[in-house]
């Protein structure tokens, strides 16, 4: 396989975690509130799916187990920084601590334990095309799954009532109020709802993608689908388009050792953060500008007390 | 912003600091100053074993806890404690400390990376032995420690014979974590295993720089599928991502670590897997008779198949493996438990084709230990 | 800080210690029971006896000299990387680096050693370890605040995103260009006897803590005894009001940044010369971010954050206990870390909404 295709294609298959989790966050930042914790939820997602996928035999019962995992720890944070007050930051931090502790802890027992996982589906006719057949059309239904959320989030997000709610919370929170709608509620909402994603997304790591569970084994890719998030100025297709960047940026050291080319393995670990960290300053102040109004306050603000 | 905190909390904070500070200095000079023994460890109440990752981690960490049980097993008045997640830095020592204080005379500390801790511990409590796995003490070594490990290459020379005469391809895959000397060496022996019974036969590497991330593990199987390999193996932490990636494309597995057949019911060959518990055993009895000074595990300890009781032994064959290869390995392991028998018997060629190691000669196993280069028929590049 | 918050504050200060003392540490005396309350739960859970789990720790940690020494070693780099955070945070900054920072003060200090050679005296390596340290530092914080002012990248995301980096380079030095032999453990050279930071006399505690401790107390005055930590307050209650009253905003949040970046670089110096005295593969992790929550629990307070440090690092040395007492896995103390900051976030914020 050339390693064009190549790069492509494990881009598809090894960014749909975090493009999960950019999704998830998104919604969460559009409506006022950044998650750190983004990756204890993946993490929780990928114990709650592996664990319950190895003891039902369904995957799809796992991912939903995982997409509640998820969703359950991004409500704490929710409930922490909307109705306690707490620092975001430190929230979604201390939200990670306490991922890693209780997966390590419950998830001994399913180390090295075979999952039954998702297969490959050939989409008959498309997976045949040169290129796009393999980048694209070759891969597990959960990674297919997360070709139609983008849609629907993006529509949800912009096309209806709810939507346009969460927008208002991260927006102009004051007139939310005044029509008589609850803001805390709908931050709360969106927050999980960003967590039940970043699970299907942990899910998608262990169930469909790696077929294994280990501690830690999320290593990062929450914090980059955070920011990811920024990177796409709150746009769900950018987000989608940011994920498969990075996924080929991973996807990119290993093929290229594999064709024994002379390069330095650690500078291309790099790769993905110091291309995030590019993208950004190139946008500059375009992000900036396109930053749901509430979020900014928290970045621009981040108060020096809980 | 919160309320302002002013001096009472701090003279607190600095307060019980000083306090504690003086407490830890009083009691510190009582107890450090242990007198030297001629035989240190003798008659154990207690054995202490770190590792560096979770008991329950199919691979490395649990080959340690089982080979602990093993002892608890042989010596059932002995009590055996174990903590893991142990890091490879100065506060390992804080732990061994910790056993040490609750009796243990006798410490194993099972990383490649806790040897500065262990050395340093064996120093501040000479009557107390510690040894380390799988590294190598380079300077003089100390009455009360040492150092030891099997000859994982070996196994691995006899997987890679199985490799080799499995592979349509002859390309093999390796993914690996980062370019230490025990990888090296590995790596080679595979190859030059392989090599033994298809001349043709290359072997791909691919760096993880990660002892366990499953996705980059993915990642670099997808690769090396990609680039044709039929048959992958691995030197890793967690084994399961690499070989159930084998098995869902159809190619053959090597395991590592532990025996994942029932992961690669189709794929799996075979496999280097552990077994510490004679070497434990062998270590703890050793210490409990005060005979560990001067003993071979007061040095940089190494068993093979020429001392016979290598702790890694061949995994069992999958239906890939014929009967004529078996017999292959079986010679081949015959062989390397001889004089003349080493994966790296001379000549060995590097990947640019430089003499490494002239023909006729048979590398120590402490030069095995440190090997440097790929041999030729790795693809991949260490860089230096 | 706002015009009401002030006022408060002054109004604060007139009223007697003991009335403002004793409901903070009522509140957080409830925060760690609840902590320590659903973490028995989860002993239990693992069939753990949560009585023997607490009087183990007690027992072992914190009556015995090594482990005690052990809590102040492990505190003081927090304390740093907690400073680190504090001070920008004054700036209404959030440094997320201190991971990251704290690796380039280790690399930076060793940087100096070995460029210095094993003949140099060892104050001459101490004194080039302390500044490159704290020039590396600051200079990884300085990316983020340059790309903030330049860019206007929030410095939360830049300062994590250069977390990895940071790590990433610490790899390729002691797996290449820094290793000592290509056949040893990937580690630097061990650090000169003669440049290894001295101990308190009779413990194996590392002068760093009184530097630590000390630093503590400089923060504490430069943010609210000088005009210049005035300023920065200012620019972090508001910046566009501090703009129209004529303070330099941009050179507020560099510096601030900057100084933050070179306190996490100087615990990343003791880390290296007192404690580790070579680069490996596992030099500070998990430290900065440890010490972004012991900050956040010390809700950015230099003195409180000595006590945070503290707890943290007795929580760290806790392990062991946890493990060969009671017989739990050793990541249970993430999970009593997490429990006793989201108890704290539950219970002890000041009002609803303040981050919002």
């Amino acid at each position: 396989m050339s390693l064009f295709v190549d790069v492509l294609s494990g881009g598809v298959s090894g960014g749909t975690s975090i493009m999960y989790a950019g999704v998830g966050e998104t919604v969460s930042e559009r409506a006022g509130v950044i998650n750190l914790g983004t990756e204890g939820s993946m993490l929780v997602g990928a114990l709650g799916s592996y664990a319950v996928g190895v003891e039902t035999g369904n995957p799809w019962v796992g991912v939903l187990a995982g997409a509640a995992a998820g969703g359950a720890l991004a409500l704490l944070h929710g409930y922490l920084v909307v109705r306690r007050g707490a620092s975001q930051f430190a929230s979604g931090l201390s939200l990670l601590f306490l991922a890693l502790g209780l997966t390590s802890l419950f998830g001994a027992t399913y180390v090295g334990q075979p999952v039954v996982g998702f297969d490959t589906w050939e989409i008959p006719l498309l997976s045949d095309l040169p290129v796009l057949g393999p980048v694209l059309f070759q891969h597990d239904p959960l990674l297919y799954l997360g070709y139609v959320l983008v849609p629907t989030v993006w529509f949800v997000l912009f096309k209806t009532r709810i939507g346009l709610l969460v927008r208002t919370a991260g927006e102009r929170a004051d007139s939310l109020t005044v029509h008589g709608y609850s803001v805390d509620a709908m931050r709360i909402g969106a927050v999980t709802a960003g967590g039940v994603l970043a699970g299907m997304g942990g899910a998608h790591l262990a169930t469909a993608y790696a077929n294994a569970w280990f501690e830690n084994m999320v290593a990062g890719r929450g914090f980059i689908a955070v920011a990811l998030v920024i990177f796409a100025t709150w746009s769900p297709w950018r987000v989608l388009g940011g994920a498969y960047l990075f996924g080929c940026a991973i996807a990119l050291g290993p093929a290229l050792q594999a064709r024994a080319f002379e390069i330095n393995q650690f500078l291309l670990d790099a790769v993905p953060f110091v291309l995030t960290l590019a993208v950004l300053t190139v946008l500059g102040k375009r992000t900036l500008s396109a930053s749901p109004a509430e979020l900014k306050r928290v970045f621009e603000n981040a108060p020096p007390s809980g | 912003m919160s309320v302002r905190q002013s001096t009472p909390r701090w003279a607190v904070g600095v307060g019980l600091a000083c306090a504690a500070l003086v407490v830890a200095g009083c009691s510190s000079a009582t107890e450090s100053s242990g007198s030297g023994s001629d035989e240190p460890g003798k008659d154990t109440p207690a054995v202490g074993f770190i590792t560096v990752g979770p008991k329950d981690d199919f691979g490395y960490n649990q080959a340690v806890y089982e080979g602990s049980q093993a002892v608890e097993d042989a010596f059932p008045d002995l009590e055996v404690m174990l903590a893991e997640n142990v890091p490879e830095d100065d506060s390992a020592a804080t732990t061994m400390q910790r056993m040490i204080d609750d009796g243990a005379k006798l410490i194993f500390a099972t990383s490649y990376g806790h040897l500065d801790a262990a050395l340093k511990v064996a120093e501040e409590n000479p009557d107390v032995v510690v040894v380390q796995q799988g590294n190598t003490i380079t300077t003089d070594i100390p009455e009360n420690s040492g150092t030891y490990f099997g000859t994982v290459y070996e196994p691995m020379y006899l997987a890679g014979i199985a490799a080799g005469a499995a592979t349509e391809s002859d390309k093999l895959g390796y993914v690996y974590a980062f370019p230490i000397p025990q990888t090296i060496a590995n790596i080679n022996a595979f190859e030059r295993g392989a090599q033994s019974v298809n001349p043709d036969v290359e072997t791909i590497t691919v760096s993880t720089s990660s002892w366990c991330d499953p996705g980059k593990q993915q990642a670099a199987a997808e690769s090396l599928l990609a680039e044709g390999v039929d048959v992958l193996t691995q030197h890793q932490d967690c084994t399961s991502t690499v070989i159930q990636a084998a098995e869902k494309a159809g190619a053959m597995t090597v395991g590592y670590h532990a025996d994942a057949s029932e992961l690669a019911p189709e794929g799996w060959l075979t496999g280097a897997v552990w077994d510490w518990g004679p070497v434990y055993t062998d270590i703890v009895q050793t210490v409990v008779d005060g005979d560990f000074v001067g003993s071979g595990y007061n040095d940089n300890f190494r068993v093979g198949y020429k001392t016979g009781t290598n702790p890694f032994v061949l995994a069992p064959y999958g239906p890939g493996v014929s009967e004529e290869t078996i017999a292959a390995i079986e010679d081949a392991q015959a062989w390397l438990g001889t004089e003349e028998g080493s994966p790296f018997a001379g000549p060995v060629l590097d990947q640019d084709g430089e003499v490494e190691i002239e023909e006729g000669v048979i590398p120590t196993y402490a030069e095995n230990d440190a090997m440097d280069f790929f041999v030729q028929g790795v693809v991949g590049n260490l860089a230096q | 800080m706002s015009a009401e918050a002030k006022v408060a504050d002054a109004e604060v200060r007139t009223v007697p210690v003991v009335a403002r003392v004793v409901p903070v540490i009522a509140r957080w005396v409830g925060a760690l029971s609840v902590a320590l309350v659903l973490f028995s739960v989860l002993l239990l859970l693992k069939g753990a006896n949560p009585i023997t789990a607490y009087t183990g720790i007690w027992e072992t940690t914190f009556l015995r000299s090594r482990p005690l020494q052990e809590i102040f070693v492990q505190m003081t780099p927090l304390v740093l990387g907690a400073l680190a955070v504090a001070v920008p945070a004054r700036a209404g900054l959030t440094n997320v680096g201190g991971e990251g920072q704290i690796i380039m003060g280790g690399v930076g200090a060793c940087g100096a050693s070995l460029f210095l050679g094993d003949t140099a005296s060892g104050g001459v390596i101490l004194g080039a370890m302390i500044v490159c340290a704290m020039l590396a530092g600051a200079l990884w914080a300085g990316l983020a605040a340059a790309m903030r002012l330049v860019a206007g990248v929030n410095e939360a995301i830049s300062t994590l995103l250069l977390n990895f980096v940071a790590l990433d380079l610490l790899l390729f030095l002691i797996y290449q260009p820094w290793r000592e032999s290509p056949t040893g453990q990937p580690a630097t050279k061990e650090l000169v006897d003669v440049a290894k930071l001295p101990v308190i006399s009779g413990t194996q505690v590392n002068m760093g803590l009184v530097l630590a401790i000390g630093l503590a107390v400089v923060v504490f005055v430069v943010l609210t005894r000088t005009k210049w930590g005035f300023k920065i307050s200012v620019a972090g209650g508001n910046a566009e009001a501090a703009r129209r009253s004529g303070l330099n905003v941009p050179v507020l949040i560099l510096s601030a940044l900057l100084i933050g970046g070179a306190l996490a670089g100087l615990a990343g110096m003791i880390q290296f010369a007192g404690v580790e005295y070579k680069l490996r593969a596992s030099f500070g992790y998990q430290l900065g971010y440890t010490s972004f929550l012991a900050c956040w629990l010390a809700r950015h307070q230099p003195f409180p954050i000595l006590v945070a440090a503290f707890v943290f690092a007795a929580l760290s040395v806790s392990s062991d206990s946890l493990q060969l007492d009671a017989g739990v896995p050793a990541a249970s103390i993430h999970v009593l870390t997490a429990l006793i900051l989201i108890a704290v976030l539950g219970f002890t914020a000041q009002r609803k909404k303040a981050t919002a």
